[in-house]
């Protein structure tokens, strides 16, 4: 009898869950299916509102997978690289911008009138320069003191936006930064903004994948297992990690470079440091040294923050204040039980 | 024991049970006895948090008044608050919330420029009212047909300075000013103001916000014997201190400024010597009766005040939509709600009989003119000043 409970065949559930476990990772499945509910509820809420959403993932997924490229596969825990995404984003308002009122402006902001697409490449190259000038300065540091450097460096760009008055405005910011344009075509919708978004995005990917698959990823990760060991086979590693740095302010320039252009409007609050604690959250949460899990962090981050819009009955008083304690516990509640994040393969 | 290889799967579950509240959420409305949907923009978190507290309290005081009063004709009005955090992106996120998912068309808020900016251009495109009763920035005045607040534009303060300096006699006005966006507007606009109604500027001194001796310069200012001295400043430190070292180096003229110097830490520092000092400032006036009602009833619904000024307005907004909505009689006509804007004069907390202009700019408030007490006579409840009454319009 026992012998014939111990063979009986599996359940429908079971030869299910067995079926997708032999052809695969049950990971990408459940991440699939995560981002197939994020687009149903979301589109269930509101075309429009599900657009922007969309848009201001590929943004954070952008900003995601970059860093994830210097934390998650180089090991240099950076918490300063919502400085490059602000250089962008003033890049573009600076050079983009058309505003014209004069009455409490004290110096005038030079005026460029460019174009989306000729500014876009600008905005890459400045986070780029600015990228070196840091980095050649932060490979002298590692682990702790990298951190806290880093954090430094997040300040000082702040402190920049916003005292910098004759190119940013200081507190006041930049209005009116142009939408893309190409001939007569104005991107002014929302979602041929999204469209270019998610091309940037899938350029961002690409690259980043085609980076941790090839030699230079293997050596990066070399870096972060044991530097001292990686250097011993004969790799340069401060160019390694100066390399990938670049690379990385670079793709934090484009993200700001579009919020620039989606917000229309800049100013330094976009940029202080909460935001930037915000982003090394999100590349936690997805999974360190894993371009899926920066996708996935993103989305989950944004649906979690954005979702809690939806959750009704509280006193409006206290609104604001309890949809952030809520995130907040979701957070560590997800790093109790999956320290490595949600599609990740390092733990830091 | 859980395999944490599903971890994924419950992430899901707990953005499904988020989506079972997103589904159940009402988009209806309009009908007779269904109430006014307004949405509410304001900055609960982030660095506006403060101002965007008490905003959002006030609006829900007003509302609780007009509802327990009957409504508008027999209609409740219901507000719909959104977390705008004092950012573009957040208040692009919000407003589409509002007006994709809940479907309004009239929005009270936001209580930060930038947030303001951020969602005024898609406000303008959708043809939504964005009503801000905080939002101080100048840009805004140009931001479109469909934005407007009852909150003065910074460059209003300078015009009222240099009024309130002509009304009092001032004829040879010397400045000392801080070399930073917002004290340098404050000079430039006071000083326009000045010279428009026939005054002179006989000295002017810059400093950076990193000096603490200014002598050298004050000096020079109080050689040129002006009338008074003006101080537009941006750190309460050095503002105290420019007081204080004019009056130990023998000038016993009167001073003027905004807000800043007559902050809690610049009159610290001052001591004695910041008594009379005069300040224009955003302040609610205490001959104004509707100003005391407000007050007090906002102290005994949540057992404090703070930010006078701004909470009177973000109440005022509420009343003023009430009336426009009692016209329209439909939440959904944003354009007859902006006729009703542009043609309603008000009287309520924050002044009487003001209106908007053709750029949605309230005209017929003006700052209040305060002045600064002996130290002994200084108590957290009056903030160090008495309040002398609104600042001259000419």
């Amino acid at each position: 009898m026992n012998g014939n409970a111990t063979t009986a065949s599996p359940s429908l559930f079971e030869r299910g869950m067995l079926m997708l476990r032999e052809k695969g990772d049950l990971e990408l499945y459940a991440n699939v299916f995560v981002i197939g509910w994020a687009v149903i509820f979301t589109l269930w809420q509101g075309v429009g509102f599900a657009v922007t959403l969309g848009t201001v993932f590929c943004i954070w997924a952008i900003l995601s997978v970059s860093l994830n490229l210097v934390v998650g596969y180089t090991g240099l825990l950076s918490v300063g690289h919502i400085g490059f995404f602000g250089i962008g984003a003033y890049g573009m308002a600076i050079l983009t911008s058309d505003t014209s009122y004069e009455l409490l402006r004290t110096e005038s902001i030079p005026q460029f009138g460019l174009p989306f697409f000729a500014a876009l490449p600008i905005c890459v190259l400045a986070a780029g320069v600015a990228a070196v000038v840091v980095g050649v300065v932060f490979n002298r540091f590692r682990d702790d003191i990298y951190v806290l450097v880093s954090f430094g460096f997040a300040i000082i760009a702040f402190n920049v936006f916003l005292s910098w008055r004759a190119l940013t405005r200081g507190a006041y910011g930049i209005p009116d930064v142009q939408r893309p344009q190409i001939g007569s075509w104005v991107a002014d919708g929302e979602i041929e903004f999204l469209a270019l978004c998610v091309v940037f995005l899938l350029i961002v990917v690409g690259i980043s994948w085609f980076l941790v698959s090839s030699s230079f990823g293997r050596v990066l990760k070399a870096i972060r297992e044991d530097e001292q060991v990686a250097q011993v086979f004969g790799y340069q590693t401060t160019y390694y990690k100066l390399a990938i740095w670049v690379i990385s302010a670079m793709m934090a320039g484009l993200a700001g470079g579009l919020l620039g252009s989606f917000t229309t409007f800049v100013d330094p609050n976009s940029f202080i440091l909460l935001e930037s604690m915000l982003l090394v959250s999100i590349v936690i949460l997805g999974g360190l040294a894993s371009i899926r899990g920066s996708l996935l962090g993103a989305l989950a981050f944004v649906l979690l923050e954005e979702g809690m819009r939806f959750i009704t009955y509280l006193p409006s008083e206290f609104i604001g204040q309890v949809r952030q304690v809520v995130l907040g516990v979701m957070l560590v509640l997800l790093m109790l039980f999956r320290p490595q994040g949600l599609a990740g393969r390092y733990k830091l | 024991m859980v395999n944490r290889r599903y971890f994924p799967i419950a992430v899901v579950a707990v953005l499904a049970v988020v989506a079972v509240a997103g589904f159940g959420c009402d988009t209806d409305g309009g009908g007779d006895d269904e109430p006014f949907r307004i949405g509410v923009m304001e900055s609960l978190t982030g660095p506006g948090e403060t101002y965007g507290t008490v905003s959002n309290q006030a609006k829900q005081l007003a509302v609780d008044e007009i509802n327990a009063a009957g409504g508008i004709d027999g209609r409740m009005i219901e507000l719909i608050v959104e977390d705008s955090k004092c950012g573009a992106q957040d208040a692009i996120t919000a407003y589409n919330k509002l007006t994709d998912v809940d479907g309004v068309k009239i929005i009270l808020g936001t209580s930060c420029s930038g947030a303001m900016l951020g969602a005024a251009p898609l406000a303008e495109e959708d043809g939504v009212i964005l009503f801000s009763g905080l939002a101080t920035n100048p840009d805004i005045a140009t931001a479109g047909d469909y934005i407007f607040r009852t909150s003065m534009s910074d460059a209003q303060l300078g015009v009222d300075t240099g009024n309130l300096l002509w009304a009092d006699g001032i004829r040879n006005l010397a400045t000392i000013t801080e070399s930073t966006d917002y004290a340098e507007g404050v000079r430039r606009t006071s000083v326009a103001q000045f010279e428009q109604r026939g005054g002179s500027i006989v000295a002017e001194e810059r400093y950076a916000s990193d000096v603490t001796d200014f002598r050298t310069q004050l000096t020079k200012l109080i050689n040129a014997n002006p009338d008074a001295i003006h101080l537009a400043a941006q750190s309460e430190f050095a503002g105290g201190t420019i007081v204080k070292q004019l009056r130990e180096l023998g000038y016993d003229g009167p001073i003027y400024t905004e807000v800043v110097p007559i902050g809690a830490t610049a009159l610290e520092i001052a001591g004695d010597a910041a008594t009379g000092v005069k300040a224009v400032t955003a302040d609610l006036d205490p001959a104004n009766n509707k100003a005391k009602e407000v007050l007090q009833s906002f102290r005994e619904k949540y057992d404090y005040v703070t930010l006078a000024w701004y909470l009177g307005s973000a109440y005022d907004d509420v009343y003023i939509t009430a009336e426009c909505l009692k016209q329209t009689g439909d939440d959904q006509d944003a354009d007859g709600f902006r006729d009703c804007l542009y043609d309603i004069t008000w009287s309520g907390a924050i002044g009487n009989n003001y209106s908007f202009d053709e750029q949605g700019e309230v005209v017929g408030l003006s700052n209040v003119v305060v002045e600064v007490l002996p130290t002994g006579e200084r108590t957290e409840d009056n903030q160090g000043y008495s309040v002398l009454g609104p600042a001259p319009l000419e």
